[in-house]
Formats: structure tokens, C-alpha cells, sequence
């Protein structure tokens, strides 16, 4: 049985940049609802008051121990949609959706063809809060600048407790690709027929929108001294779309922005969802150590190791339909699995796939916890 | 595959398929023949999409020109001798989950391939899917999901039709993203996939399986 030899920052941030350590860090994405669950709150709590979910978080934290980096900060639904974080109309536990309900987007076409050009002409950003917005706000516009203060003044006492708990957000900014943020606000059948049959106000947007991404989160990045970001795609895999549409609307794009975040010495964490076995080869063009590649279980994680090895960290996957069905041996032996094999030779850290599922077994978060933070170093 | 139309569909050609099935049913053509072409078209689709050389965009694309073609072919249908359904699907999002689109799509798709699709929509409480199975006596049930919170509604509605003493009359198929082999023991079901047009293929080789 061996002891830690590092910190919770140490460990999370030499697994990124492929360095050995002491144990496999321990970093499940928790967000608000999962909370509230796991805490005995209801989804309506921690979907309505920022402060509650930071409370659930910190509760589940406590119980369990404690893990390596905070991912899934305390902020509510209203609060990301006027952070520009959802571009999607929402349905809301405890509003629109009864208080045990999970809070939920609607796909729903609401930007139409005609504002590919309007976004070009405004900025993004610019159509966002002057027009988009307000196609799917759920507040109203004088609430706007409450909730975005209200945001800010979380995210620092947020901080706080998790300093006094020694560990730091595993990031600060967090955006959409833009073909992903341009799929959610055409809606997928839409935006795909604008791929293949009026491509070009895309790239024009995509373009723009790049452009505009990359200060603007660098500049998130700086303020809040943070050294990554999170960076969220679930439609762009090679199960939905040829890899020549991967080729000419998401690699080069994607090249670009990891390259610009990694002059600046911030490393990008991939939220990938859906199954990208397909697209893992290009990843290895990213230069080394300059993201950590996150998965949601659908990608297959041990051929992610064998294509990504020595070259990008990985993130993942405990699956949510094992963390909400399966029980703790079941989650213990998934887990040494994971850390076997992904773990073997460092570059891995050990987490959810996508999220915590909001009716996750609280036995089984806590056998996901616990084998991490002790298997490695001979305790279980 | 042996005609331009369902050719024109594999390929994508939206525009030119529409006008080939105006012209052909403003010139008194036979709307069934032209429906079994699109079909054919799909069914091309459907093989392309196994073998790995199409996507799920191809899918979704050449399913929405299936159901605008539809929509011009349908009236004309309805005069001409009407078509028997390959099968009947009852499908719905159950309680606790309202997204839609996995779905969505593999109703367009299951209709596109002959079948006869029940969509009770989202959000859909176990009691409505067993009423609606007593009713129309579907050959397949699916239960789609992007959340897990889905998952104890699929297993409470396959039980109430396990009481009824209807769950062997019916293929219970589950699918989305969240769905594992897991989920199928746990919901009983009997087939479970991330794939919509998988879950086209088992009912058609359920189908198939039933004639022999």
C-alpha cells in the first residue's frame, strides 16, 4: 500500500501533459441536477438557485471524499442560456417541467437560413444578445445583466470553497464548436441539409464565428487565471457526418482554435459525445499534450488509447447507463479496467462519460470515487 | 436499384426527385409503382449505411425528400387500391425525456421502409404505450432515450405489458445514445441499439424471419 505523493492540481495537471502519476486523478463531471440528486435535493432546487446546486455539489464532494478538479460548476439553466452557453430553448424542472425532472433543450429549428448572413454582418455575439436571444430566452431581457452578475458572483465563491477543499475548476471557459452551436441553433435535420445543399453561408459563419471564439475565450481564460477550457461537440462525429464533411467544416476550425489556445499555453478539454472512432486519427495532428480528449463511452476508449498514446491525455468514461443502473462491483471493475489499460503509461484521467446521469446510484458514484483515488496506489 | 428516381434519392437529388414524382402524378401515373421506387431508394440507403459508405446525415437527408415525396404521392394513394403496412411500430420518448429527434428519425425511416408508424410523441407515461399496443396490436414496440431517467419508464412499460400477458406478441426495441446491453437486460427488451437504421434492419429481419 502506498501513499499520495501529489496534490490533486499536481496530479490532474501532469496527466494532461502526459506525466506520471502518483495515482490516476479523479475528475467526474458533476453538474447541478446529478447534484441535487445525489445530495437528496430535487432537480427543481439546483435548476433554479445557483447556490443550491453549489451546495449539492459541494455535499456530494464532501461525502465522497473529495476528488482531484472541480468539473460542472454550480450554474443554473437560465444563467448558461444568458452566459451564451445553451443556444437552445429550454424546459426547466420546477417551471416548465414537474421538480424530479432533469432540465431538458428543445431541438427545435430557430435560427433561420437568412441569419447565416445577419450573424456574419453582426458578430456572433452581437446576434446572440441583440436578436437570437430573444428567440428563446427564458427571462426577460431587463433580467439579462442579474443573471450574468449573478453568474460571476457564483463562480467566485464557488472557487473559494473549492480552495478551501485544495483542488481548482478543471476549467473556466467553456464553448461550443461552431458547427455544433450552429447544428443546436438550425437544428440538426436543418443544418445538415445546409451542409450539403447551401454550404457556403456556413463556412461564412464558421469563419466568423472561429475569429471571434478564440479571443474572446482566450480572454475568459486570462481573467480567471485559468490554464484550460472546454471546448463541446456532440454532432460532428463520423457515425453522423463523412469524414469530408469532418475535413471541410470541423477539423480545420478545430486546428486552428487548439492551436491558438496552445500558444497561449491553455490547454483544451474535448467534451465529445456520440462516436468518434472514426475521426480519432486526426487528433494525433494536434500538437502534443495541448488537449485532453474527453469521452462519452459511445467512442471506444481503449482504441482512443492505442491511436492517442503519448500524444493526447484522454478523459472518461464511466458510462451513464452503469452509473445509473449497474451496481458498485460492476462500476469497481469498469474503473481498474480503465485504468489498466486507458491509465497504462499515464495521459488519463479517470471520469464520467458525458456527465453523471441525473439518477445515478449514489453506491455507484462513490465506488467511481473511491477506486480511482485508491487502486493504483494498492488500497482496494 | 433500377430506376432514376430511386437513384435520384440515393444520391440526394431533392429537387429532382420532387418534380419526377409531380410530373408522374399530374400525368395519372401509378403512385404505387412510384412509391415502391422510393422505397427502393431508401432500401439503397439502408445498404450503403450498413456497409459503412453513408452517414447518419445521408440517412436524415434522404429521408426527409422520402417524406416530401410523400406528402405529393399520399393523396393520390388514397384513391388508387390501398397499400397493407409491412408491420405495425408503436413508438414513443417516455416519461422524463421530451427530445425527440433520435425518435423522429426512425419513424421517417421505418416509414420510408413500409411500416406502419404509431409516434405517441415525448414525455409519454407506460399506461398510454400499453393502451396503444391493446389497441392497434403492433408487431414492434421502441422506446427511445437520450436521458436515463428514461430507463425505469421503458422497464415499468415493458412489465405492464408483461402482465397484460401482450409483451410475447410484440418486439420490444430500445435505442439513443444512452442505451447499452445494460439497459436492454435491465428493461427486458429485445433488442437495443445507437442506430436507427440497425433498428430498421432487426424489423425487417424480424419480418423476413416471419415469412420463412
Amino acid at each position: 500500500m502506498r501513499g499520495e505523493t501529489m496534490t490533486s492540481t499536481e496530479r490532474t495537471w501532469a496527466a494532461t501533459r502526459l506525466e506520471k502519476t502518483d495515482r490516476v486523478p479523479v475528475v467526474p463531471f458533476l453538474s447541478p441536477e446529478p447534484a441535487a440528486h445525489l445530495a437528496g435535493m430535487t432537480m427543481a432546487q439546483a435548476s433554479n438557485d445557483a447556490k443550491i446546486a453549489a451546495m449539492a455539489f459541494f455535499k456530494v464532494f464532501d461525502d465522497c471524499g473529495g476528488w482531484d478538479c472541480a468539473y460542472g460548476g454550480p450554474i443554473t439553466p437560465v444563467q448558461s442560456q444568458a452566459a451564451n452557453i445553451y443556444p437552445m430553448k429550454m424546459r426547466i424542472p420546477g417551471k416548465d417541467l414537474p421538480d424530479d425532472y432533469v432540465f431538458q433543450l428543445l431541438e427545435e429549428e430557430v435560427m433561420k437560413p437568412e441569419d447565416y448572413e445577419k450573424l456574419c454582418e453582426m458578430g456572433a455575439d452581437a446576434f446572440y444578445y441583440e436578436d437570437y436571444l430573444w428567440r428563446i430566452a427564458s427571462f426577460r431581457p431587463d433580467e439579462l445583466q442579474t443573471h450574468l452578475w449573478e453568474t460571476l458572483t457564483n463562480w467566485g465563491s464557488y472557487t473559494e470553497e473549492l480552495k478551501k477543499r485544495k483542488i481548482e475548476p478543471f476549467l473556466a471557459a467553456h464553448e461550443l464548436h461552431p458547427f455544433f452551436r450552429l447544428s443546436l441553433m438550425r437544428s440538426m435535420i436543418p443544418f445538415t441539409k445546409d451542409i450539403y445543399y447551401n454550404p457556403a453561408p456556413v463556412e461564412r459563419a464558421m469563419k466568423k464565428m472561429t475569429a471571434e471564439l478564440i479571443p474572446k475565450q482566450i480572454g475568459v481564460c486570462k481573467a480567471f487565471g485559468m490554464k484550460s477550457w472546454l471546448f463541446v461537440d456532440e454532432r460532428a462525429s463520423g457515425v453522423n457526418y463523412p469524414l469530408s464533411v469532418f475535413e471541410r467544416f470541423w477539423w480545420p476550425y478545430t486546428q486552428e482554435i487548439v492551436d491558438a489556445f496552445w500558444s497561449e499555453g491553455i490547454t483544451t478539454i474535448f467534451h465529445l459525445d456520440t462516436c468518434w472512432n472514426k475521426n480519432l486519427p486526426y487528433f494525433r495532428k494536434l500538437p502534443k499534450g495541448s488537449a485532453v480528449v474527453g469521452l462519452d463511452s459511445t467512442t471506444n476508449i481503449f482504441l482512443a488509447k492505442e491511436i492517442l498514446r503519448d500524444h493526447l491525455c484522454i478523459y472518461g468514461d464511466v458510462p451513464a447507463s452503469l452509473l445509473s443502473l449497474g451496481k458498485p462491483e460492476e462500476v469497481t471493475a469498469y474503473c481498474r479496467k480503465l485504468i489498466d489499460e486507458v491509465g497504462k503509461g499515464g495521459g488519463f484521467i479517470l471520469g464520467t462519460g458525458c456527465a453523471t446521469p441525473p439518477n445515478c446510484i449514489s453506491e455507484n458514484f462513490k465506488a467511481m470515487v473511491a477506486t480511482g483515488k485508491s487502486y493504483e496506489l494498492g488500497n482496494n | 436499384m433500377n430506376s432514376d428516381l430511386a437513384a435520384a434519392i440515393v444520391e440526394l437529388r431533392r429537387d429532382e426527385v420532387l418534380a419526377e414524382i409531380k410530373s408522374r402524378m399530374a400525368g395519372g401515373q401509378d403512385p404505387l409503382r412510384t412509391l415502391e421506387e422510393c422505397r427502393q431508394g431508401m432500401a439503397t440507403v439502408g445498404e450503403r449505411f450498413q456497409k459503412g459508405d453513408y452517414f447518419l446525415a445521408e440517412l436524415m437527408l434522404s429521408a426527409e425528400i422520402f417524406k416530401e415525396a410523400m406528402t405529393i404521392i399520399q393523396p393520390h394513394l388514397a384513391k388508387s387500391r390501398p397499400t397493407k403496412p409491412l408491420a405495425k411500430v408503436v413508438l414513443a420518448t417516455l416519461k422524463g425525456d421530451i427530445h425527440n429527434l433520435g425518435k423522429d428519425i426512425m419513424a421517417t425511416l421505418l416509414e420510408a421502409h413500409g411500416f406502419e408508424v404509431h409516434d405517441l410523441g415525448v414525455d409519454v407515461p407506460p399506461s398510454l404505450v400499453l393502451a396503444k399496443v391493446r389497441e392497434i396490436k403492433p408487431q414492434f414496440v421502441g422506446f427511445s432515450a437520450l436521458i436515463t431517467t428514461a430507463f425505469p419508464y421503458m422497464r415499468e412499460a415493458a412489465e405492464m405489458m408483461r402482465e397484460a400477458g401482450i409483451r410475447q406478441e410484440i418486439k420490444l426495441m430500445i435505442g439513443g445514445g444512452v442505451t447499452t446491453a445494460m439497459t436492454k437486460e435491465c428493461v427486458g427488451a429485445d433488442f437495443q441499439t445507437t442506430d436507427a437504421m440497425e433498428g430498421v434492419a432487426y424489423c425487417l429481419n424480424e419480418m423476413e424471419g416471419r415469412k420463412r
